[in-house]
């Protein structure tokens, strides 16, 4: 039977898509700039239609993409001429757990459903990524997702206790972190889709603090502002969130539908929340406008209202939108670098973009020295996308060279691959395709991504030992490194 | 002759051609906790790591170290403590062992439960694996997600994979105000506050169900709660705290202590065999020649 036959024959014969007009809305994730089409789509209604399409696929041996929502900002989701496996119709809420805060959820659930659903326990699922509404879990395990609040809560990662998952070869594992053994769960977690599909998470579920407090501070200097971050950790405070918009982001947001009062003169705002039990919270409010005031603030705006709360966070959750009224394309960058760098690193991301002639926005977790340097521009001008490309090349450099790294929460994907290694070195990266290769031995799930081709040894089967297992042999294969570069490039 | 090589250079050396040669070794730390976890086959070699010691970089600021795997605990505290930081890994055992080991075991300690397991904690390694390839995962940096998750699957693989020659950690500052607490209770009773400490809205950031005989003879069976933060959460926690009966500050010393008691986590392998598959690959993959700490982990 032909493949997609036989995955009708699974999911129904409107769950397959194969007409290139169908498969139009699947050429991109969020990120926009690169498009790549998949053979089909196919999308299970259930964890077993899911887990039968991986075996079918494995029985051909056709190389796979899972998909969440699509809103990925690495080109992780996307499937060169592979079988995107679409998984948003699994969207069930298996059960929530108020007494042992735990809940286990279909990969299809969109983040913010989960922490609706916990809301009448009094609790939510704390990673909320600025895409939340969106977003899907299965898609928020693999990237290892952050947001605004991860500075206090912490990332993905520190609130996924188990996983079921089908690898690639067709079997189902049950990755538990309370299980004996390596921490399989946690080298999933971030796998990219790289180690197989996520069909079930269980995951953590977090208290709703008693009170919560949203400060808005404008500086005239973003020196100022950047100093103010490093500040208000070093002084022992922990705001749930410390958010840094500069002056170009602000204008952008202002100008949009989504305009949120942030004084457009400003030359950095910072959005500092700070939440937990009542008692004590104003000591830490306080605390927070004393050291904004001692280093230059301007004005502090302080919210403790939901709606006034909501319309400072509005500016800051949809600012990639924003950007989009700037110019048709957006460069999204993810850097992180140790936060007593920030200074540094925005004056020189600055120098940058003016010696490049390109716009940068900043919009960042700044407490956590997570840089998003975006650049909106038009990719149907050529010259304006070269200057663009060397600008991003060069900023990653420098990023690097501060001892940072190329991403802190979008993932590699597609995107970030030519910066690889520049990071890590050859063996380290080997090492990293050697720990794929036991999830996924035949590298059929989402092949491409992540680590640079030519850094991956070619391990061949050199046949059965006497206990059934597979010795490996190895063969080093020259993958001309340009080739492999020019495949991360995006193409428009 | 003992082995103790002095560079990751000279340590890769040696493990690349032991691998070859089938030599295996037992690595150690500090050596405090070599009978612990589980029994390495006979005929290893003992493996000496202590040249991997020491500060290698601390930027206060950035609330981040990186230090050589064979520093002990109480030096990565010490040098924190200096800037009014400090890492809560604080392992189960004592402040003796090294850091390394600490993350070669995954061994929490009384904080993990709030502020953070082993895992949650490090940011990036340096390791040899049992191929004599050095690896360097993650980064300095308190976000990563760059490439595949080496630094998770190290950390807890007791050796087996690879030695760990430094570490990078994420500090806390310390809380304006920290206090720790003994109530005496008997067991379900101290069980039961626990959990409902644990549930506050201030909670403690250690809460432990102690023996008798902790502090001194007389000491009963109870609660050790350790409260931190501002003074006015403190206080808001301590009166909690009382509520449960005969609460007496404490010698914050009293964490050691029972950090010496408290049975210390062994290994263990996973409990399906189709995970158990996955384990052995991570292990092939890693440590093909079976040459690092062999007869733990399968
Ligand atoms: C406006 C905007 C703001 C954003 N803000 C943030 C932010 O603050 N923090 C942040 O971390 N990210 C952010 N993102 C990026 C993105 O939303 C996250 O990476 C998110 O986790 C992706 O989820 P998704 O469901 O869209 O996944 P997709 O884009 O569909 O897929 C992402 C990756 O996950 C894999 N995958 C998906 N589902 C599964 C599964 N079930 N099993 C295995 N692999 C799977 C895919 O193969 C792919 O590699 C933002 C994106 C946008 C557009």
């Amino acid at each position: 039977m032909f493949l997609a036959d036989s995955l009708r024959a699974i999911v129904g014969d409107t769950h397959v898509l194969e007409r290139a007009a169908e498969l139009l809305v699947y050429e991109s994730d969020g990120l926009p700039g690169y498009h790549r089409t998949p053979s089909l789509a196919v999308f299970p209604a259930s964890a077993d239609e899911a887990l039968a399409v991986v075996r079918e696929l494995a029985r051909q041996g056709v190389p796979f993409v899972p998909r969440g929502a699509g809103t990925g900002l690495s080109g992780g989701a996307l499937a060169d001429g592979a079988v995107l496996l679409g998984l948003q119709r699994l969207k069930r809420i298996i059960d929530i757990d108020p007494v042992r805060r735990v809940a286990r959820v279909e990969p299809g659930v969109v983040n913010v459903s989960l922490t609706r659903a916990a809301t009448r326990h009094g609790l939510h699922y704390a990673p909320d990524p600025s895409s939340q509404t969106a977003c899907t879990l299965g898609g928020n395990l693999a990237e290892n997702a952050g947001g605004p609040h991860c500075l206090k809560y912490g990332v993905t990662l520190n609130h996924v206790v188990a996983a079921k998952v089908a690898l690639p070869g067709g079997s189902v594992v049950e990755l538990d972190a309370d299980d004996g053994g390596y921490d399989l769960i946690g080298a999933f977690v971030g796998s990219e889709g790289c180690f197989g599909v996520a069909l079930e998470l269980t995951v953590k579920l977090t208290p709703n603090p008693e009170r919560i407090v949203t400060l808005l501070a404008d500086f005239s200097s973003i020196d100022a502002a950047a100093q103010t971050v490093s500040a208000i950790i070093a002084a022992g405070i922990l705001p749930a969130a410390l958010e840094m918009m500069d002056q170009a982001t602000v204008g952008a947001v202002e100008a949009s539908i989504y305009a949120a009062g942030y004084p457009t003169d400003a030359a950095a705002v910072l959005l500092v929340e700070v939440d937990g039990a009542a008692v004590g919270l104003d000591e830490d409010v306080q605390g927070v406008d004393r050291i904004c005031r001692a280093h230059g603030a301007r004005e502090v705006r302080i919210a403790t209202e939901p709606a006034a709360r909501a319309r400072l966070w509005q500016g800051r959750k949809k600012a990639f939108g924003a950007m989009g009224r700037i110019a048709p394309h957006l460069v999204v960058q993810d850097a992180v670098v140790p936060r007593t760098k920030l200074p540094s690193l925005l004056a020189r991301i600055a120098a940058i973009g003016a010696a490049n002639g390109v716009r940068v926005c900043n919009v960042f977790h700044a407490g956590d020295g997570n840089l998003h340097p975006n650049i909106p521009y038009n990719a149907n001008d050529g010259n304006e996308s070269a200057r663009v490309h060397v600008a991003m090349r060069q900023i990653m450099q420098a990023c690097i060279d501060a001892g940072g790294t190329i991403t802190g929460e979008h993932g590699v994907g597609l995107d970030k691959l030519p910066y690889m290694d520049a990071l890590f070195t050859p063996d380290t990266l080997d090492g990293m395709c050697r720990l794929r290769d036991v999830f996924d031995p035949d590298r059929r799930a989402n092949p491409g991504k992540v680590v640079p081709i030519r850094y991956c040894r070619e391990r061949r089967p050199k046949g059965l030992m006497g206990d059934g297992r597979r010795e490996t042999g190895e063969v080093t294969t020259a993958t001309p490194g340009a080739a492999a570069l020019g495949a991360a490039e995006p193409d428009a | 002759m003992t082995l103790r090589p002095s560079t990751v250079t000279e340590l890769a050396a040696l493990v690349a051609e032991s691998a070859a040669r089938h030599r295996t070794f037992r690595l150690v730390g500090c050596g405090t906790w070599l009978d612990g976890g589980a029994p390495v086959a006979t005929g290893a070699e003992p493996l000496h790591l202590d040249a991997f010691s020491g500060v290698l970089e601390y930027e206060p600021g950035d609330l981040t170290i990186t230090v050589g795997a064979t520093t002990t605990i109480a030096e990565l505290d010490a040098v924190t403590v200096a800037h009014n930081q400090w890492c809560p890994l604080s392992p189960w055992g004592g402040d003796d062992g090294s850091v390394g080991a600490t993350i070669a075991t995954a061994t929490p300690g009384p904080f993990a439960h709030a502020l953070g397991l082993p895992r949650d904690l490090i940011l990036g390694l340096e390791c040899v694996d049992g191929t004599g390839k050095v690896l360097r995962p993650g980064g300095k940096v308190v976000k990563n997600v760059a490439g595949f998750d080496l630094v998770r699957l190290m950390t807890g693989s007791w050796g087996t994979l690879a030695a760990i020659t430094s570490v990078s950690l994420r500090l806390r500052a310390r809380p304006a105000v920290d206090e720790t607490w003994h109530v005496p209770l008997d067991d379900g009773a101290a069980a039961r506050a626990q959990d409902t400490l644990r549930r506050s809205i201030t909670p403690p950031i250690a809460c432990e169900v102690t023996t008798a005989g902790l502090l001194d003879t007389a000491t009963q069976a109870g609660l050790l709660v350790r409260i931190a933060g501002n003074a006015a959460v403190v206080a808001a926690a301590r009166a909690e705290v009382a509520a449960f009966g005969d609460a007496r500050r404490v010698d914050p010393s009293s964490w050691t202590e029972w950090r010496a008691r408290k049975a210390r986590r062994v290994p263990r392998i996973p409990s399906s065999p189709e995970v158990r598959a996955l384990n052995d690959g991570v292990r092939r993959a890693f440590d093909p020649a079976h040459i690092l700490n062999p007869g733990i982990m399968g």
